[in-house]
């Protein structure tokens, strides 16, 4: 009895010593780097990345993309208990970031900020969302003015200009399902909260800035009318279904939809799609529904480049970030998927995109953090599911704003 | 022979031990550890903490969940009676007649699909501007209003299984004795009469089966849908297994995920020991 006790225990051992590893490892010189990202599609300049920074400072990287993004978080939070190791790893700002610090799972990036500020890479106005507790984390991978992107062949078919005022998008609107042609694009997946944070920006920004961090509810009168200029959008007939499974890209291509508001970096989407700006399709700010604001509320979203505290090379994931921010390294991943840039010295090819950036720097708008990164993950969960429901059913509307605020009071009970 | 057989006996939990373990390891200790974060608060981030039946009793007052908990519903008793139904059917008027076989085939063939593959064929045919409408001559948004997107999805599924469905019922057909058929045909019965009161009884055990694996495949109901609407839209095409996943890894509430888990477990396991149960007694 004892030998076959004795038996099993070894076979356990030999089991778990399998299961196991060297748990003293000494930090690795390494030549190249894991880069993990929920970004699938940008692959390929991923890799056009990787294959510049092994010519330029020896270090080569190597992406992996998700293209789901809860499995990509579920992912990269397992990873913080395990052995697995990221040397770099895409995130979100926000309440996403300040998460992952709080478990000191990311490296501080204080000195590479503090230089590229110094040296013009980095704007301070992107400071603030990279600041946790007085200290900077991560890097920008990328920045993004959102906008409507417009099928100019349409537009130019109708007579059509890009709108100067809120009524002027309304009347575009108004002519183009005159003519049969259906206005917007809008989605039930994912992106339902697109016109929930443009419409409110465009009218109340303070509101909008106070409703994300808990100072006001979903219920309050402000954004009761929000949804309700919204519903008239839709019972106008202006939008797409929001079932259609159709890339946006196909859309605005296709003419489904003559605009489509999204991120500048969707204009990787009409490149790749052979679309030409200026002749195909183009941009436009969308202007504010409340013309007395100051400024054009414009929504700006910023995806940082992160590197692990407990990474193999520590030294090589900082040395990888601070020539990541660089403008050598910025020219080239700008320019290759068509978008703007973190580093105000690159030139961006896209007239219109160029300009954009252009007067955001210059202070001309709003900015205004996306509803993605300002709204509490628990909260932004509810709302997304909210939303969707509510451009399918807008009928809907006060219910749907009493479920996201009963997360949101949920939420905000233990975090204020 | 005298020798080696305490040998044998000695050694015997060494033997074993590479299974148990691999069972324990990879089958009891999830379970286990679901159980565990069921009771807790976690993040994925923070560590676990507990919270005692709080989960659980957040479960009674979530309407989403109610919902998640209809359409789990019609898809159980969808998944019963579509595809097991229409496969017996198939299969009863199939199985006596001369080429036989080719009229099944065609039936079969969806089977070579997975579930997520079935939803991707399937998500433009069922779409807005799809082919569904178009052949059907309306404008209906099939996977939009619930519950009749569930409905649509169920029949996509009863699309797929219906050829396995038939093939189990065929090879149960094939093997019932054909002297009891003979005798009762001799007897005069004959269509219904001779499958009610014959055939039916005689194909109990591999009916019990059948309906045993439908109940929990309804009851798992995930790919599908997730592929198809993602539980939407908002949340009401959810099924019990896809806000297990929406919780735990979308909302990142393992606590409350995992409670979800919990329950589907329990009623899975309730659901198949309460029918088997039933089919070993009545037979």
């Amino acid at each position: 009895m004892f030998r076959s006790r004795v038996a099993t225990l070894g076979v356990a051992a030999l089991v778990l010593t399998a299961c196991g590893g060297n748990s003293a490892e000494a930090p690795q010189k390494k030549t190249e780097l894991t880069l993990y990202n929920d970004k699938g599609a940008w692959t390929k300049y991923f890799d056009e990345m990787g294959a510049l920074s092994k010519q330029r400072i020896g270090l080569g990287m190597k992406p992996t993309g998700y293209t789901d993004s809860a499995q990509y978080q579920a992912f990269i939070k397992a990873s913080f208990r395990t052995k697995v190791k990221p040397d770099l790893f895409t995130w979100q700002t926000g309440g996403m970031l300040a998460e992952v610090v709080k478990q000191k799972q990311v490296a501080e990036t204080t000195a590479i900020w503090q230089e590229a500020i110094k040296a013009g890479d980095l704007s301070q106005d992107l400071l603030p969302y990279y600041t946790v507790g007085g200290k900077q984390y991560c890097v920008p991978m990328n920045v993004a003015y959102w906008g409507m992107f417009y099928n100019k062949k349409i537009f130019d078919k109708y007579g059509l200009k890009p709108p100067q005022t809120w009524d002027d998008l309304v009347a575009t609107a108004e002519t183009l399902k005159k003519n049969g042609v259906k206005a917007f694009y809008h989605t039930s997946v994912l992106f339902s909260f697109v016109w929930f944070e443009q419409l409110l920006a465009g009218t109340d920004p303070d509101l909008y800035d106070r409703l994300s961090t808990g100072k006001a509810k979903y219920t309050d009168p402000g954004v009761v009318q929000v949804m309700e200029r919204w519903k008239q959008l839709i019972d106008a007939g202006y939008f797409i279904n929001p079932g259609d499974k159709t890339d946006p890209g196909d859309v605005l291509k296709n003419g489904k939809a003559a605009m489509v508001s999204f991120g500048s970096w969707f204009n990787t989407s009409m490149t790749t799609r052979d679309m030409k700006a200026g002749t195909d399709y183009d941009f436009f700010v969308i202007p504010n529904v409340n013309p007395a604001l100051p400024k054009t509320s414009m929504i700006f979203e910023s995806g940082p480049l992160c590197s692990l505290t407990k990474a193999d090379d520590p030294d090589a994931s900082q040395k990888y970030l601070k020539w990541w921010t660089s403008a050598e390294a910025q020219e080239k991943w700008a320019t290759s998927r068509g978008d703007v840039s973190a580093n105000p010295k690159v030139t961006i090819g896209d007239k219109a995109l160029g300009t954009v950036t252009k007067d955001a720097g210059g202070g001309k708008y709003r900015l205004v953090n996306r509803y993605f990164e300002a709204t509490p993950p628990p909260v932004l969960t509810a709302a997304l599911d909210g939303f969707s429901k509510f451009v399918t059913e807008p009928d809907s509307y006060k219910e749907v704003l009493e479920t996201i605020q009963k997360a949101a009071d949920e939420y905000w009970s233990t975090h204020q | 022979m005298r020798n080696t057989a305490p040998m044998f006996g000695r050694f015997r939990y060494g033997y074993v031990a590479p299974a148990v373990l691999l069972v324990a390891g990879l089958l009891y200790a999830p379970f286990v550890w679901t159980a565990y974060l069921s009771l807790t608060r976690y993040d994925g981030l923070e560590p676990p903490a507990f919270v005692g039946l709080a989960n659980f009793a957040k479960l009674f007052q979530d309407e989403a969940l109610l919902t998640s908990t209809r359409n789990t519903l019609i898809w159980v008793i969808g998944t019963m009676v579509l595809p097991v139904g229409l496969g017996l059917l198939v299969a009863v008027l199939s199985y006596d007649i001369k080429g036989g076989a080719w009229y099944r085939v065609p039936f079969m063939l969806p089977y070579a699909l997975s579930g997520a593959g079935l939803a991707m064929v399937w998500s433009p045919i069922l779409s807005h501007d799809g082919i569904a409408n178009l052949l059907l001559g309306v404008d209906t948004a099939f996977l939009q209003d619930a519950p009749a997107n569930t409905f649509a999805m169920l029949a996509v599924w009863t699309w797929q299984q219906l050829g396995v469905n038939t093939l189990l019922f065929v090879v149960g057909l094939q093997s019932i004795p054909k002297e009891p058929i003979e005798a009762a045909r001799l007897d005069g019965a004959a269509g219904w009469r001779l499958f009610r009161h014959v055939i039916w009884p005689l194909m109990r055990p591999l009916t019990a089966v059948v309906v045993g694996l439908a109940l929990v495949a309804g009851l798992k109901t995930f790919d599908i849908v997730w592929v198809l609407t993602q539980g939407g839209p908002g949340r009401n095409s959810e099924t019990l297994a896809v806000t297990m996943y929406k919780e735990t890894f979308v909302a990142s509430d393992y606590g409350y995920g995992s409670a979800v888990a919990v329950m589907l477990t329990v009623v899975t396991g309730l659901a198949s020991y309460l029918y088997l149960k039933r089919q070993v007694t009545a037979t």
